[in-house]
């Protein structure tokens, strides 16, 4: 049997509603990071959460592809923290976030992040990222990006770490 | 951790379909990674625990060829996918297929990636946002096609 390369390092799963979670002191031993987010939300129309990295507001730009409805999509910007693209889910529909945090721990590079959001059935993306920072990812915040939205009792939040 | 749970392989003359029944319902997610190559031109199907029922649904993005597609389904009896590959030699489609919290009494969502390529204007990348509507544990996954001879399919947990 080979040796296991993929770790759960922490799973979250909400008793009650929440507007964030946190992991902190991230094992820096990993080689890459696998966040694996399935969220509901308490707003019917669904609210915008995403993931900011050691509590920096800056430096996140993207690039993506989606079908989120009537029309498909590429564009390209700027944000405060890697957003979840098709929001984070609503009342009846849950949202799957796949995220790859590439060489996370590396101090000489800036990081990227490839991810896959989806809300059931409703609407597609992928998402390239970059945090245009060089050090070392030790904490990771997923949240939603107003105090009155909050993620679902329900919602589960897996942090893996891949073998380098 | 991601353990193989098993890997299937189609044999000589093909198959008609592909199941994996009795999976352990300890972990958090699945995934199912898929190397296929078609006998025929019916689509690749995919259905949790032989449920027929009006409970799948998604959302597509992808290119076929040059140009941009998109489409959606609502309340289908399973999970299709067209465009698998037949023509040219020694060439499969590869797909992947995430189910998170599948042991779970919620809707499971489904994140599904798809490729084909052939030596022709025939080539194909897809993503898709799934979600399949029951409060049923997932315990067994089946895939109908006219499978070719060396296609594979492997199914892992993660825990």
């Amino acid at each position: 049997m080979a040796t296991p390369t993929y770790d759960l390092l922490e799973s979250v799963t909400l008793a009650t509603s929440a507007t964030s979670v946190t992991f902190s002191s991230i094992d820096q031993s990993y080689g890459d990071l696998v966040l694996v987010c399935n969220l509901g939300a308490n707003n019917a129309n669904g609210l915008s959460a995403g993931v900011r990295v050691n509590d920096s507001t800056t430096d996140y730009s993207f690039v993506l592809m989606r079908n989120s409805g009537s029309s498909t999509q590429g564009i390209g910007g700027t944000a405060g923290y890697f957003k979840f693209f098709n929001s984070a889910g609503n009342t009846s529909s849950k949202a799957l976030h796949n995220m790859n945090f590439f060489d996370y721990s590396s101090t000489d590079k800036h990081k990227s992040v490839l991810a896959r959001h989806n809300v059931d059935g409703t609407a597609v993306s992928a998402v390239a990222y970059r945090w245009a920072n060089t050090n070392a990812i030790t904490k990771l915040d997923v949240m939603t990006n107003s105090s009155s939205y909050e993620f679902a009792a329900g919602s589960t939040i897996n942090l893996y770490g891949v073998a380098k | 951790m991601m353990t193989l749970i098993e890997t299937i392989t189609v044999g000589s003359g093909g198959a008609a379909s592909i199941e994996f029944t009795g999976i352990p319902q300890d972990g958090k997610d699945l995934v199912c990674l898929i190397s296929v190559r078609s006998t025929g031109s019916s689509s690749f199907t995919t259905r949790f625990n032989s449920d027929s029922g009006s409970n799948y649904s998604t959302r597509k993005l992808g290119v076929d060829d040059t140009t941009v597609v998109s489409s959606s389904r609502t309340s289908q009896a399973q999970f299709d996918q067209n465009d698998i590959i037949s023509a040219t030699s020694n060439t499969f489609a590869s797909m992947q297929i995430y189910i998170s919290n599948y042991a779970s009494s919620a809707n499971k969502s489904v994140s599904i990636d798809k490729v084909t390529e052939e030596n022709s204007s025939s080539s194909y990348s897809q993503i898709q946002a799934g979600s399949y509507s029951t409060s049923s544990a997932i315990t067994s996954i089946l895939f109908t096609h006219p499978f070719a001879e060396h296609s594979t399919a492997s199914l892992y947990i993660i825990s």
